[in-house]
């Protein structure tokens, strides 16, 4: 009952986290509204890069162009709901560190990890989601329709990539807490899910290895799209798990750096 | 006598930039660290490029003008410059601006052009030896890229007016900031606009033909593109070829196209601030 009421209390607290973030964006909507479309736009870069292969007269071996462009949509979708929800944690963890006001979250009665993701909502990121499910809707048009199991294989390995999502941005908020200030952790993170918005097969063995069982980045976008194109691989169970272990040791790693916090009181 | 009084003035002006540059050096040399992120950054996203046209080139040997040589080169090329020629301008003085904190420059004897751009010269020197050096090496000996200016001296001119250029551009965006209130949108807005038509993402021969030629009058393909191909030692864009002395030239009037832009915005912008209280 006690931990019923405490889940309500969260959520409550969650939800008006929320409004309170959605009502301070809105006193600047112009702003809001362009930085809405930026977002969406700045996300069309890998997109735009398959187009322009494409009408080119060029290809991915073995991969048409809706093929690719469901893989890049599906990381897209990902994203759009990742940065919204819950990825603000760590530019909100970057910023109390170095103004030295994450002591307030450590002393309030709710887990850390639930209070730095509630007083971090952007909606501006809605964009990303905004432009995912057009693409998507789109490449699917192009495609041969999924089967039941297919939809629900690709609905399951779509919450692991944003199981994975999260458990990049406690990575990040984590490096966020010994790394004071150094807002290019955003850049690492780019630089490393890069690989996820291209088919596969276009890497070396070692490479694929790396993205589908050390840090298996493949399920951000090119597994749940395998599975709706009916293009099985048999790395998506070493995925999987690997997936699990991923989150375990982002969870790890959070706490060990927490534990490392020091301040000087705000 | 007023001549040499004016040396002076002109002399200790100099002195002043030098040293805002020398401790702008020192203020990011504490964060190396930050900086020391390109290391890893730059050659993560470059083996993506190489992974990725080595896959397209398998199925044609040449591809909006380029081979996979001249592909990896390219990408190899555009982001060492960018280290080089990187710039923040726009931030900076929008910060300032909405801060009201701009009205201490305007108490200063200081032009605030200058000193944003010594400022730029103090964090490029630093990215200089933190950044481009080592990931330039990187480059050579990991990818066995040839990372050699076929003109070297018409290389270091375009790279240099790439470099002001780079800032000119930037400092108009920041200059934005004296009639909107929240920029962050268009400023991002502008550097995406800015990059695309630069050539960061893709060489800019891969658009379609009309908008290589409209590309030819505006001045982001100075900062990136030319710059890159006055490294590889030949340009063309939009059908029209130019030699590496013509293209550097054009580059040359394009910076004073923009010194000119710069002047006349800011003087209409100026009017419009006000601080109170700072």
């Amino acid at each position: 009952m006690i931990a019923e009421n405490q889940f309500i209390r969260g959520v409550k607290a969650h939800f008006q986290a929320i409004k309170a973030a959605l009502a301070g964006r809105m006193a600047y909507r112009g702003d809001f509204l362009l930085s809405t479309i930026i977002m969406l736009m700045a996300e069309m870069f890998a997109p735009a890069i398959t187009f322009l292969i494409y009408s080119n007269g060029a290809s991915f071996p073995g991969w048409g162009i809706y093929e690719v462009l469901l893989i890049q949509s599906i990381f897209m979708m990902a994203r759009g709901i990742a940065f919204p929800f819950f990825f603000g944690m760590v530019w909100n963890t970057l910023s109390r560190v170095r103004e030295g006001t994450l002591d307030i979250l450590l002393i309030k009665p709710l887990g850390l990890v639930h209070l730095i993701i509630m007083t971090a909502f952007d909606c501006n990121d809605i964009g990303k989601l905004f432009g995912g499910v057009l693409l998507f809707a789109i490449s699917m048009k192009h495609l041969p329709f999924p089967g039941f199991m297919q939809w629900v294989q690709f609905l399951l390995l779509f919450i692991l990539s944003l199981v994975m999502l999260f458990a990049f941005a406690l990575i990040m908020s984590a490096l966020a807490i010994v790394w004071v200030g150094n807002s290019r952790i955003f850049e690492m993170f780019s630089a490393v899910t890069s690989f996820s918005q291209y088919p596969l097969s276009i890497f070396s063995k070692p490479i694929q290895t790396f993205i589908t069982v050390i840090i298996p980045l493949g399920l951000l976008g090119f597994f749940p799209a395998s599975v709706l194109l009916g293009k099985y691989s048999p790395q998506i169970t070493a995925a999987i798990v690997s997936s699990i272990f991923f989150l375990i040791a982002s969870f790890w790693f959070f706490k060990k750096m927490v534990r490392q916090y020091t301040s000087t009181g705000g | 006598m007023i001549f040499l009084s004016s040396m002076g003035v002109i002399g200790k002006k100099i002195e002043f930039y030098k040293t805002v540059a020398f401790v702008t050096y020192k203020e990011w040399a504490a964060y190396r660290s930050h900086m020391a992120v390109s290391l890893f950054v730059g050659p993560v996203f470059f083996l993506v490029q190489y992974f990725i046209w080595h896959a397209v080139f398998t199925t044609r040997g040449s591809l909006g003008g380029f081979t996979l040589e001249q592909m990896v080169t390219y990408y190899g090329i555009s982001s060492v410059i960018s280290y080089l020629t990187f710039d923040f301008a726009d931030w900076n003085l929008q910060m300032l601006i909405r801060t009201g904190k701009f009205a201490t420059f305007l108490l200063r004897p200081v032009t605030h052009v200058y000193f944003a751009l010594a400022q730029k010269i103090g964090h490029r020197i630093l990215s200089f030896w933190m950044e481009f050096i080592p990931v330039y090496l990187i480059f050579i000996f990991a990818f066995g890229i040839r990372l050699v200016p076929r003109f070297p001296v018409w290389t270091v001119i375009s790279i240099l007016l790439s470099f002001i250029l780079a800032f000119l551009v930037n400092y108009c965006i920041g200059i934005s900031g004296f009639w909107l209130i929240r920029t962050n949108g268009l400023r991002q807005a502008l550097h995406l606009f800015k990059d695309i038509c630069a050539g960061v993402f893709i060489p800019l021969t891969f658009f379609p033909s009309p908008i290589q030629k409209i590309l030819l009058f505006m001045p982001f393909q100075y900062i990136t593109f030319v710059p890159t191909r006055v490294f590889i030692g030949s340009y063309e864009l939009g059908g029209v070829s130019f030699s590496i002395p013509e293209i550097v030239g054009i580059q040359a009037l394009m910076v004073l196209a923009m010194v000119l832009f710069v002047t006349i915005l800011w003087k209409k912008g100026i009017k419009r601030f006000s601080g109170v209280g700072i």
